[in-house]
């Protein structure tokens, strides 16, 4: 094994581990630190794969600002008593989650090893000509953002309409009249 | 300063107020840096938004939230929301109005040029409608009223988050 790939397989244990800690543990405080490593572990992941805009956008909103609205959400509730460190596991949600798994784990030999030259996305003429024609047509150095703002800049309008969508709605059920 | 929030959730802590103190003008840097850099290095818009309203949040954690928010009372979100949509949608219309696609940077006649700081101008209407949302959504959060209310009765009518029946 090269150190990578060492490295990967420690980060993917850590994330693994993460998860189900954040399922397991009975105390939400614990369970919410736990969903943030797991969060940071997927993030690491994703720098090991050479995709650091993924990776960014998985540390802010995973790892950072979901577990802030987390915080700020258990503040306000309660808490379920007793000593117990461990949630008791439902069998029948149990089972529906190993089946969900087992159907996802069995679709994973069939997916192109990772970084393979011959998988669609490497051999598709849309990203031959993103490669080629991004920076000469665009100016910007990275080509994710040539696509996200400019081939693609409608679909990314579109993001931004649900991201306002999503603060209007929230302020209509939380039934604020006053932003911030 | 408020010593303690309307709900009592609020601590004052030396040491948080003074680490809070001197990350949060770096983490408010590197927001707008992964903002305007997006388009040569990782990052963008969405990503940059997050790390600017996470340097709120933080201010808000170390200082109170009542009085972040006081601090950060008037239209400035909202028109950042507002503004930074607004600004992403013209920039669209406006290559439609000199008879181009719809987002098509060159209709500008700037050539690449153009097209970059066109690209950074919708980086950072992006920005300003993700920050100020997370915002928004964060105070929403700290002091929504989560009861179940009756139409029409017992709203928050005056704005200072704490809900009609004042607990």
């Amino acid at each position: 094994m090269t150190t990578e790939s060492i490295a990967f397989t420690a980060i993917l244990v850590f994330t693994a581990f993460g998860a189900v800690a954040a399922i397991a543990l009975r105390d939400v405080l614990n369970a919410i630190v736990a969903f943030a490593s797991f969060s940071f572990g997927i993030s690491v992941a994703w720098v090991l794969l050479a995709a650091p805009d993924v990776a960014l956008t998985e540390a802010a909103v995973g790892a950072g600002i979901t577990t802030v609205f987390f915080l700020v959400t258990i503040a306000k509730t309660v808490r379920p008593g007793g000593d117990r460190l461990f949630e008791r596991i439902k069998w029948r949600p149990a089972a529906v989650v190993a089946v969900l798994v087992g159907t996802l784990l069995a679709t994973v030999g069939s997916l192109p090893a990772v970084g393979a030259a011959d998988s669609p996305v490497a051999t598709s003429p849309v990203t031959a000509y993103y490669l080629d024609n991004a920076y000469t047509e665009t100016g910007v150095e990275n080509a994710v953002t040539a696509v996200l703002a400019a081939y693609r800049g409608f679909d990314t309008l579109g993001e931004a309409t649900v991201v306002i969508a999503a603060g209007v709605a929230v302020l209509l059920v939380l039934r604020q009249e006053a932003y911030v | 300063m408020s010593r303690s929030d309307s709900d009592g959730t609020y601590v004052e802590s030396t040491i948080i107020m003074t680490t809070v103190r001197v990350v949060a003008p770096f983490v408010f840097a590197y927001g707008l840096f992964v903002m305007f850099h997006g388009a040569d290095s990782a990052g963008g818009g969405f990503q940059g938004g997050v790390l600017v309203a996470a340097a709120v949040l933080l201010l808000a954690f170390a200082f109170g939230i009542d009085a972040t928010r006081v601090w950060l009372e008037g239209p400035l979100t909202r028109a950042a929301i507002t503004g930074g949509g607004a600004a992403f949608a013209f920039i669209g219309l406006g290559a439609v109005a000199l008879e181009g696609a719809f987002l098509e940077y060159a209709a500008y006649g700037y050539g690449s040029t153009g097209t970059k700081y066109g690209i950074e101008l919708v980086e950072l209407g992006i920005g300003a409608v993700v920050s100020g949302v997370l915002v928004g959504l964060f105070f929403s959060l700290a002091s929504g009223d989560f009861e179940p209310v009756a139409d029409g009765a017992d709203r928050d009518t005056d704005g200072d988050g704490t809900g009609g029946d004042g607990t």
